[in-house]
Formats: structure tokens, sequence, C-alpha cells
């Protein structure tokens, strides 16, 4: 693989999505939220610091998703559709790195996106209480990690199926994985085959709660080196698996 | 007329129209009786709460965002007032939030505050006590339970033993043993009492609290001699005294002791127990 290559289509793909002016008016509406937390902070009682966390990092992570299921979806669809694939696949460019590319570029805007969101976060809780809780910096970067994951599940899910198709795919993927707890406390109490079948669901699907660290911010309770290593770990882990098993795919690919 | 004037005025016609209908409906939903609108209570201005597990399993993780949205609706909805005489969804409400978030202090102590003086005395000791399971090192949860206990149950033993936890937590007022020993005195429980007072009076560092746990010991100390000299007027007049001044006038004190608390003693000439005199 070509690494200057790789680095060609990267650039590349951050510079469409740039182009993109769902991408603009995503990132303005999160930033519009993230603003309007602060009215609800001045209702709440006292808990203005605690509403400004939760419902930003709330509408961060929804944002981002949103931005993965439209955008991550519409990647590879577009090339093939506007046939633009044959020009870049004619090169000397392999179909590993065009989707890796594709990948990469992606999370290049999806860190751009987050980081515009974070620092209006982090402007509004300061002007608001004069301090930043270290737990938020780790919420923050928790969330990107989990667009990053779902971002290669989306790919994964867009190189054999329409835009619409993975969007919704990669929707019930998010749902799952959020609701991985559900999944093991059920589990728990199933007959053996359930029991079985659910813990196959619980360690295949990705488990989303692991990145969840936004419910610990407002007591200011930052992860442990032990816990951020094991979610690095999850995520390295499970994003590779899926870039693997999404490459693969795209290899058999006909266009 | 030109069709873009006429778009433009169209517009605003019926957004205004959906304007008037909307204060309408929304008048109409909250002030007619329920009975004319087919329901047997007004639930359309209620909230509606998730129950605590639904609620847990449709946030997908986001368990801090949904316990402030029904934060936010429940300072909303206590507010607002309510047409129906009983905020009939406050304590659902508030079991919700903490349900949700847990260690969320500021919705337990709201709830024992509130939730008592509108009707719901049993809800704000059962949140009361999933704050003290949740927040084993707060000396609010078992504080604020103990007040519960004794302005709307009357209960002063039990608020007596909650302030006696509060006591041992980790940055309690140094007031809140003293507290337990008030309750004790208020249940009867003098020697309970007495035995708080003391500690309070030996251990505390603040000037207030030993003041205060001094002049209780040397009250409950003239109320036991009393107790003493009104067993002895027993013994020699075969009944009790009418007052702590028979006590003086049959010499069995010399003088009736002048309470540091500022009240003076009755006795009860049917059981013979000392207690303050109303004043």
């Amino acid at each position: 693989m070509k690494y200057k290559v790789l680095w060609a289509i990267t650039l590349n793909t951050f510079r469409e999505t740039l182009r993109d002016k769902l991408l603009y008016s995503l990132v303005g509406f999160a930033v519009l939220v993230i603003a309007a937390s602060l009215l609800a902070g001045s209702v709440s009682l006292g808990q203005d610091a605690r509403v400004i966390q939760d419902f930003s990092l709330t509408a961060m992570l929804v944002f981002l998703l949103i931005i993965t299921y439209f955008i991550g979806t519409q990647l590879v669809f577009k090339e093939v559709e506007r046939k633009t694939i044959y020009l870049v696949l004619s090169k000397p460019v392999s179909r590993e790195t065009f989707y890796l590319g594709k990948f990469f570029g992606l999370c290049l805007t999806i860190l751009v996106a987050g980081l515009i969101m974070a620092a209006m976060f982090l402007i509004v809780l300061y002007a608001k209480t004069h301090s930043v809780p270290v737990a938020a910096y780790f919420a923050v970067g928790a969330i990107i990690l989990e667009a990053w994951l779902l971002t290669a599940v989306s790919l994964l899910f867009s190189s054999f199926t329409s835009p619409l198709s993975s969007a919704i795919y990669t929707f019930g993927v998010t749902l799952i994985g959020h609701g991985s707890a559900t999944v093991w406390l059920l589990s728990q109490k199933a007959s053996p085959v359930m029991r079985g079948i659910l813990e196959g669901v619980y360690y295949l699907f990705p488990n989303l709660e692991k990145f969840n660290l936004r419910n610990d911010v407002v007591f200011n309770l930052s992860p442990d080196g032990t816990q951020v290593g094991l979610i690095l770990l999850y995520f390295v882990g499970y994003t590779a698996f899926l870039l693997i098993l999404g490459v693969a795919v795209f290899r058999k690919d006909e266009f | 007329m030109t069709y873009q004037r006429f778009t433009l005025l169209a517009v605003f016609v019926f957004l205004g129209l959906s304007f008037v209908a909307q204060i309408n409906y929304d008048s109409w939903r909250r002030y007619t009786p329920p009975k004319l609108i087919g329901i047997d209570y007004n639930v359309y201005i209620e909230p509606q709460p998730l129950s605590p597990s639904l609620a847990k399993a449709v946030s997908f993780g986001s368990t801090e965002f949904l316990a402030d949205y029904y934060w936010l609706t429940l300072i909303q909805y206590y507010g607002g007032g309510t047409p129906n005489g009983k905020y009939r969804k406050l304590a659902e409400l508030f079991n919700v939030v903490t349900d949700l978030s847990p260690r969320f202090v500021q919705a337990y102590q709201t709830g024992l505050i509130i939730l008592p003086g509108e009707g719901f005395p049993d809800e704000a000791i059962a949140l009361g006590e999933k704050g003290k399971k949740s927040l084993p090192d707060s000396w609010e949860m078992p504080y604020y339970t103990g007040l519960v206990y004794h302005i709307y149950k009357k209960d002063f033993v039990s608020a007596a033993k909650e302030f006696q936890i509060a006591a041992t937590k980790k940055d309690a007022p140094p007031i809140t043993q003293y507290f337990a020993g008030i309750y004790y005195k208020e249940a009867d429980q003098r020697q309970l009492a007495y035995q708080i007072f003391k500690t309070v009076h030996e251990t505390t560092k603040d000037d207030f609290v030993r003041e205060r746990s001094g002049k209780q010991l040397l009250h409950l100390e003239m109320t036991f001699f009393l107790e003493d000299a009104v067993a002895k007027y027993r013994q020699q007049f075969g009944r009790y005294p009418a007052s702590p001044q028979d006590l003086v006038t049959k010499k069995i004190i010399k003088e009736v002791p002048v309470s540091p608390l500022g009240v003076g003693f009755a006795i009860d000439t049917q059981t013979g127990a000392v207690s303050e005199a109303k004043r």
C-alpha cells in the first residue's frame, strides 16, 4: 500500500466532504444546540453546568452520528454512481487504498467537526462556570472514537447496499450498540440457547457503551489509565475488524 | 394583487390562524373541567414520564441527558401550577429523575423538601432511602429524610435515627448530632438524648453547638433531679405534686431550678412525669 496515495485519497475525501452543504448545516445546528443549552440551563434550578454538559455532549454525539450516517454512507456510492471510481481505480490505486482513504478522510472530517463542536461546548461551559472538568475532554474524545467506529460500520454497509439502507443499518447497529447493557441483562435471564444467542449478539455487535463517558462528566469522574487503555484497544480491534471485512467485500464488488 | 403579495399575505394569515387555534386549544385543555373533555382527569397538562426501566432502555446510554430532560420537565410542571389541585405526577418525576441519575444530589434534596408538602411524605421517605443507598457519603440524604419524619410524620424516633446517621457523615454540620438529641428528647427518650448531648458537648469544635448542648445537658439534669424529687414526694404523701412549687413548699427541694433553655417545668398529676411547661 502506498501511503502517499492513501494520504492523497484521505485529503481528497476530506475536501469532498467539506464541499457538502449538509456538513455545514449539521455543524452549524450542533453549535446552535450547544449554545441553546445555556437557555435550558437557566431554567434548571441552579443546575446550569450539569444541563450544559449533558445537552452539549449528547448533541455532539447525535450530530456526529448524523454526519456519519448521511455523509459516510454516500462516499463510496457517489463515486460508483458518478463512475469516478473507474478513473481512480484505473490508476495505480488499489481498492484497499481507496477504501481506507475514504475511511480516514471521513474520520478527518468528523475530527474537525467534533473539534468545532467541542470548542463551542467548552467555551459555553467555561463562560458559565469558569471551569472545565477534565472528564469533559475524555468524554469528547470517546464521542469522536465512537463516531469513527460507526464510520467504519457505515462504510462496510455502503460497500454492498444503497446509502439509505446503509444509513438505516448503521442506525440499527448504533441502537444495539448502546443497548448492549440491556442485551447482556436479557442474556443472563434467558434459557441456555437464548443465552448463547444473546451473548453472541453482545460480543458481535460493537459495544458502544464502552465509549459512553458522558454520564460521568457532571460528577467529574475521569476514567483511569486502564479504562482508557481498554477503550482504545477495543476501538482499534473492532475498527480494524470492520475495515478488513469492508475491504474484503469491496474487493469483490463489481461496478 | 400580484401572486407574490397574495402568497405573502396567505402565509401570514394562515400562520396567524394556527397561532390563534393553538392559544385557544391550550387554554381549553388547561382550564376546561375534565368531565367536559371526556376524561377523568386533565392528563393533557401533566407530564407522562416513562417508567424508570423503560426510560433507561430508550435512553441508549444517555441516562444523564434524559434525567436532565425530566428534571427540566419537573421544574416547569411544578413552577407552572396545577389547576387540578394536586401535582399527581410529582413523585413519579422525582423517581424517574433519580433512577436515571442516581447521584443527582439536588434532585433528592428538592424532592425531600417539596414532596411532603404536596401530599407525598411516604414517597419522599422512599426517595430519601434511595438517596442514602446511591449517595452513601452524603449527610444531606438522612438529614432531609429526618426532617420529613419530624415535620410530616411526627415520628421523632425515626427522625433522630436519621440525624444520627447524618452526623456520622463527612462534612455534616456540627449541629446535626445535636438535632438527633433534640428529637430523642421530643420522643421522650431522655437518657438517649442525654448521652447524645454529652457526646456532642465533649467532641464538637463548634462554639454555638457546644453552648447549646451544654444547656440541653443542664436542662435534662434538672429534669432528672425533679423526677427524683417527684418520686420522693409520692413516697411521703402518696400522690404526685401539682407543680414544681409543691416540691419546695413540702421541703423536698430548696428551690425550683431555672432551666438555661428559658422554659419552666410542669408535672403531670396523674403520672408524675416532668415535662417542659407550655409557654
